[in-house]
């Protein structure tokens, strides 16, 4: 992966419209992106669907990138978990149970080895989340890597969906008071 | 929990993810109104997106590139897409002496613009936009998009009768932006209708969009309190672009802005049974500050 800073040199590019460094820009992140979107959508036509979609949306926005705002990674994986979320609210449940769930059990720690790109926010983030109960913790988790719903939660967690709706917001309350920012 | 903690909780949702398909698409038009609201999602983004890092990646296959190049042709950098960005129309295209003129216009550029992008959701998101825009925020627009309203008014009242014109002028909504508002889609590419709820005074106006009227139904607009209580009729959407109906005043605050609400399409005159007879497209209500 290359570095932020390389990144933004990159999305600066793309905005003028050059497409070589749009090339650079997909070879560079096209595995992150789709490892996102793969989690929340569980099948790869889905996924590439979206990820097309993202891609495309990237080249047409890089303009109103701003990285005072954001990083280049971070908006680029929200404009694809968006569209993911999007599609898979729109499908319904139905479409997740097509799949088995092969990588719930994995939701807490998807990827250990990345454990030694770990920066300072992801320390702080992740030891506020520590401080949640440890279902509310799952709960979230589950939520963001894969994009369950709350009715999704409200069957694997036992409680009705409005109820798991106060939990989500209550805890992410408390992350934002955590954080201090 | 005060509305600005409920709007930073919607915010967080959304980009937690747990919103239904509704909720997003009503996110997705504030965003483009609330700067506020956008200013939340950002800061969500920003303090949630750290979770990325521990993704693991996963290659796609080769052929995707070749379909996103592909894309690529015939679609010429737009820049950014906001709102105040929107080029004016040709002024003669625009005419206050014809409503639903400026709709149409904009379906016509939406059309053209589906050629700089093909990521429908996002001309959903900014047709939602600009309508809502046009609602709230007149004076961010070019003139030629701002709302004619008085205009329509003043067409509607020559066709009605005088007992009728009395109320239409009386709950025409006054100035002020609107504090409620829904959005009605039956897909993601336009909505159909956006009901806006003045909680105060309890009057609701629906705005007709893309929604198609039929010669021989009617659209109904039901109010459903409670999930576990029916559907209740709060009236028909009129013929003209807008539609203000007093029916809320039999509902308390609380119910009117926790309630689901739902458009039907029912035989001439509404539903014969009180109950909706056909799918109901439904929209929950969400803050919209000036």
């Amino acid at each position: 992966m290359l570095t932020s800073a390389e990144l933004v040199w990159l999305m600066a590019a793309v905005a003028k419209g050059d497409q070589a460094a749009f090339e650079r820009l997909y070879a560079a992140t096209r595995a992150k992106l789709y490892g996102v979107a793969l989690r929340i959508l569980r099948r790869s036509d889905l996924a590439d669907e979206v990820i097309q979609e993202a891609y495309l949306k990237i080249w047409n926005n890089a303009g109103s990138f701003d990285p005072k705002l954001a990083t280049p990674i971070t908006w680029m994986v929200a404009i694809a978990r968006n569209r993911a979320l999007d599609l898979i609210r729109k499908k319904g449940e139905a479409s997740i149970e097509d799949e088995p769930a092969a990588m719930e059990a994995a939701a807490d720690e998807p990827d250990p080895l990345a454990r030694r790109e770990m920066n300072e926010e992801l320390k702080r983030l992740l030891a506020c989340l520590g401080q949640l109960e440890e279902d509310r913790r799952r709960m979230v988790l589950l939520a963001y890597y894969s994009g369950q719903s709350r009715e999704q939660l409200a069957a694997q967690f036992d409680a009705p969906a409005n109820t798991i709706k106060t939990w989500l917001r209550r805890s992410l309350m408390q992350v934002r008071e955590c954080l201090g920012s | 929990m005060s509305m600005d903690e409920d709007k930073d909780g919607l915010a967080a949702e959304y980009v937690l993810g747990t919103l239904d398909a509704e909720e997003r698409a009503q996110a997705d038009a504030l965003i483009l109104v609330d700067a506020a609201f956008a200013a939340s999602v950002a800061r969500w983004e920003r303090r949630l997106g750290e979770l990325n890092v521990l993704v693991a990646p996963v290659e796609p296959g080769a052929p995707l590139w070749d379909r996103i190049k592909a894309g690529l042709a015939g679609t010429p950098q737009s820049g950014e897409m906001h709102l105040p960005e929107v080029p004016a129309p040709p002024a003669s295209a625009v005419r206050a002496d014809a409503p639903g003129a400026e709709i149409i216009q904009m379906r016509q550029r939406m059309q053209r613009w589906r050629g700089f992008s093909t990521i429908s959701g996002l001309m959903a998101a900014c047709l939602v936009g600009i309508v809502l825009v046009r609602e709230y925020k007149p004076d961010v627009l070019p003139p030629e998009l701002r709302p004619q309203r008085p205009v329509q008014v003043v067409e509607r009242i020559v066709e009605k009768p005088v007992e009728v014109v009395r109320e239409v002028v009386r709950e025409v909504p006054a100035p002020r932006p609107a504090q409620l508002v829904a959005v009605f889609q039956k897909d993601e590419q336009s909505p159909e209708f956006i009901l806006t709820v003045d909680v105060e005074k309890r009057t609701l106006t629906v705005r007709t969009v893309a929604a198609q009227r039929q010669p021989d139904r009617d659209f109904q607009i039901w109010i459903q309190p409670r999930p576990d209580v029916p559907p209740e009729s709060l009236g028909l959407v009129s013929t003209g672009e807008f539609t203000v109906r007093t029916t809320l005043a039999a509902y308390e605050p609380t119910v009117i802005s926790g309630a689901t609400y739902g458009i039907s399409l029912e035989p001439v005159g509404g539903s014969p049974t009180g109950r909706p007879t056909a799918p109901a497209i439904h929209a929950k209500l969400v803050q919209a500050t000036p």
